[in-house]
């Protein structure tokens, strides 16, 4: 020890004292920079956050869009049992075709054999755990070979796609048949 | 000639007129946008821009597993609505089958995306029963992912939705293994966590959810619960085979299924 220099004895505790309180005001300090603004006003999290999301556009919009520009279709698809299937799902979604009120991409049609796995999604028999009565299903080629057509027609020969009785009914009123069964 | 003349004045005004009347037509139709979506009002009193959020509204959603036919039109609508990366689901659907001996096979081929389309050949017992369950979000009461989040990404918003803040995430994943339901997953692109948010920006602006939209068997209601009138109220008001996913959780979900099966998890 130098002549004349006297520590106090409590000099290391004053020392550590202070650097925690320049620690605690730094890291204040610091918190206060890394949070964003107005963090915590309505819980632990960035109110922003849920504009944020609330502004998100919307991809797909209902069928009733679509048909403000597609009346032919809008005509046979509500009158039909497929009234229920939107549009987008098998078209593709709106904000795709749409953009600022000006169309600027065509959407897919489905068209050919590409048809079928469509239709079998919903209607095939086969797929257990179907719940029987809510809609049509049917087998294949069983009901091919029942309504006597060749095994490797595609559904939509016999079927309008967006009205999958429309055909039907047209033929059996032509015949002179009575209609058939519909389910809603 | 008088006469004549006036006529023409006549012609000559009425002629001013129309072509005037038309011109403010044309331009009138030129300002009015034309084949613009139209966001239809889907959701009783929901969508005035007055109030921020959805104050004194209690949304449910009630899955009916007695109607649902497994298409995955509803995985289909949501892929759309989100763009999710391939192998992701917010919302996926899955295939119960139970044999007589009380067996329980469950399986779900690309979240059925693609529907069902073959049936299951491996099951050696005569099936007890089968059905579709569809999962999405279950909007806890008590959510376990806003509980251990560290960073205040995931929150439950004032109007009772868990949602994500994507700008505050770092993808640690707690979240995604807090969550009971596995409804959670890390955005492959974005590097944050992704979920289900009962498409909370199409209810803010009075639509309902894309895949409740989108259901052609009407296995998906939405609602108010605070709207004596909604259908959600009265399906939860009346004796039904009605539960929630987990009770025993804790976690007091939003999400009620009708004809739940004690065998689903």
């Amino acid at each position: 020890m130098q002549p004349g220099f006297k520590s106090s004895p409590k000099a290391h505790i004053v020392r550590i004292v202070l650097t925690l309180v320049a620690v605690m005001i730094a890291g204040t300090f610091i918190r206060q920079a890394m949070l964003p603004d107005e963090f915590g006003k309505l819980g632990h999290y960035r109110p922003g956050a849920v504009e944020d999301e609330a502004n998100r556009q919307a991809r797909i919009m209902s069928s009733e869009s679509c048909f403000e520009c597609h009346p032919l279709i809008k005509k046979i698809h509500v009158d039909g049992v497929h009234k229920t299937v939107l549009c987008e799902v098998c078209h593709g979604a709106y904000a795709d075709h749409v953009k600022d009120d000006v169309v600027f991409a065509t959407m897919p049609v489905v068209r050919g054999q590409d048809i079928k796995p469509m239709c079998v999604k919903c209607h095939n028999k086969i797929i257990q755990a179907m719940p029987p009565e809510s809609i049509k299903l049917v087998a294949f080629p069983e009901h091919l070979e029942e309504k006597k057509v060749r095994t490797h027609h595609i559904c939509d020969q016999c079927h309008h796609v967006h009205a999958p009785l429309k055909w039907v009914h047209e033929a059996r009123e032509m015949m002179g048949l009575p209609p058939e069964r519909e389910r809603s | 000639m008088t006469r004549l003349r006036s006529e023409i004045d006549l012609d000559r005004r009425g002629f001013i007129k129309k072509v005037l009347s038309g011109a403010i037509g044309g331009s009138l139709l030129l300002v009015l946008p034309q084949g613009s979506a139209l966001i239809a009002q889907q959701l009783a009193g929901v969508g005035d821009e007055k109030e921020p959020y959805l104050n004194g509204k209690k949304f449910a959603f009630v899955v009916d597993i007695t109607n649902c036919i497994g298409c995955g039109t509803c995985c289909v609508a949501d892929k759309n609505e989100y763009q999710v990366p391939d192998g992701h689901f917010r919302t996926w659907v899955e295939r119960y089958l139970i044999d007589d001996q009380d067996n329980v096979y469950v399986d779900s081929p690309n979240g059925g995306l693609d529907g069902f389309l073959t049936g299951r050949d491996d099951i050696p017992n005569p099936l007890r029963d089968t059905f579709f369950v569809p999962k999405l979000c279950n909007m806890c009461e008590k959510s376990s992912c806003v509980q251990v989040c560290p960073v205040g990404a995931t929150f439950r918003s004032p109007d009772g939705f868990v949602l994500i803040d994507e700008k505050r995430c770092v993808g640690c994943s707690y979240c995604v293994q807090a969550c009971p339901y596995s409804v959670r997953f890390i955005n492959p692109v974005k590097k944050t966590a992704e979920k289900c948010t009962w498409c909370y920006h199409r209810v803010r602006k009075g639509m309902q959810p894309a895949c409740v939209d989108a259901c052609p068997t009407q296995a998906r209601i939405f609602g108010d619960l605070n709207d004596k009138q909604s259908e959600v109220y009265k399906l939860l008001h009346e004796p039904q085979v009605i539960s929630v996913l987990k009770p025993d959780m804790g976690n007091e979900p939003s999400l009620h299924y009708l004809g739940l099966r004690r065998e689903v998890t």
